[in-house]
């Protein structure tokens, strides 16, 4: 059996980045002291610990910062969750633009589901 | 041209370098020449082999420490190829020992039987970790319409001075804070429950981004690669525009070697 590339780079979908890496070598994995005590070599791991403290006040400041920001940015308009049910009116072209973006997006990601599903209808249509 | 021709010690007796081990791998397993792995300069990876177990190693300078970018990402990329083509028993980062004798002697041959047990479970399958990040402004949103008493304290700091109200400030983060940690922890639930039966095993690993909706690691046989996709590509559709996921694989069972093969106690 032959494994590996020469050079060591990695062919198989693997995109993670390094903290990604630190977060799963640094901290899973097999530990091998549990199981050789005699011919361990205690050489020196610089470890960055690159976890975020969750629970922290500068958590809670941020978050209360992000609300802030979310006022500035979205006004009275609404959730993008009710956009759908707002009656036609004066922000009838600012609906239309989350509408659109929102489109967007989906298309965006189930690129081809959507056209299948697009498809699908159309040709329901001609057929009837 | 020649590489540092500095004057040498001239007795040495103390150790200079030491054999770094990445994982185990069965004995009949055969590597390309020329990989390298960690350290400056880094060393060739080589195979220990004893019975029908292999070490994958390499020789380092213990003298220099370990843990640069390139250290850690050459044993996860050594690792990660690895288990493309056959099972391995990953190690944590760091394990170092005197010489490759000693890598046969007290780390294969110690551990034959529960490390060639573990590799046989192990064998065709991988790892893939799955991760979710919340949009902030669509899982904000999210909290303070289901919240009326979050949207009350946003009302309260609104347009204040952040030292004056920063009291409420942190009352409001820190509601928001439990908030998430609720929506991740049903949206966990939410995976789990999709993936059910369509994996070997899960491990939910600690949050480590305040945003995490889901981080949980799956071992999957490499049939069941199809499925987990479909869940994802479902999950994805359903949280639209509210988690971005991500899948990370496949990798060497990082998650999975602790209960595999337990300290035996």
């Amino acid at each position: 059996m032959t494994i590996m590339q020469s050079g060591g780079a990695s062919s198989g979908p693997s995109p993670s980045g390094l903290a990604d890496v630190i977060e799963t070598i640094l901290d899973k994995g097999l530990v091998i002291d549990a199981y050789v005590r005699v011919s361990l070599v205690g050489i020196e791991v610089l470890t960055i610990d690159a976890r975020v403290v969750i629970a922290s006040v500068d958590t809670y400041l941020r978050f209360a910062e992000a609300v802030n920001r979310l006022d500035i940015s979205q006004e009275k308009e609404g959730l993008p969750g009710l956009v759908g049910t707002m009656q036609e009116g004066g922000a009838k072209h600012k609906t239309k633009g989350v509408l659109d973006a929102a489109t967007d997006k989906l298309r965006d990601f189930t690129d081809n589901g959507e056209r299948e599903r697009q498809g699908a209808r159309r040709g329901r249509r001609e057929a009837d | 041209m020649s590489a540092s021709t500095q004057e040498r010690p001239g007795a040495e007796p103390a150790q200079q370098t030491g054999t770094y081990v990445y994982g185990m791998v069965a004995g009949n397993v055969e590597l390309n020449s020329g990989v390298l792995g960690v350290g400056d300069p880094p060393g060739e990876i080589r195979l220990v082999r004893s019975g029908d177990l292999a070490a994958l190693v390499s020789e380092v300078d213990i003298t220099q420490p370990l843990g640069t970018p390139e250290d850690l990402q050459a044993h996860e990329e050594i690792l990660d190829s690895v288990v493309t083509e056959v099972a391995v028993l990953p190690l944590r980062f760091g394990a170092v020992l005197t010489s490759e004798d000693a890598v046969a002697e007290e780390l294969l041959e110690a551990n034959h039987d529960e490390f060639a047990a573990a590799l046989r479970e192990l064998e065709g399958r991988a790892e893939y970790v799955v991760r979710g990040r919340y949009a902030e402004q669509a899982v904000l949103d999210e909290i303070l319409s289901e919240n009326p008493a979050a949207a009350r304290l946003r009302e309260q700091i609104r347009g204040t001075d952040p030292n004056a109200t920063r009291g409420q400030r942190i009352q409001l983060g820190e509601f928001i804070n439990k908030a998430v940690a609720a929506k991740r922890e049903a949206d966990t639930r939410l995976l789990l429950a999709a993936m059910k039966d369509r994996c070997v095993a899960s491990v939910v690993r600690a949050a480590t981004n305040e945003l995490d909706a889901v981080y949980v690691a799956f071992l999957v046989e490499a049939d069941q690669l199809g499925e987990l996709e479909a869940v994802l590509t479902e999950l994805g559709d359903r949280w639209q525009g509210r988690v971005q996921l991500s899948i990370i694989g496949p990798m060497a069972p990082y998650d999975f070697v602790g209960t595999l093969a337990g300290a035996g106690g």
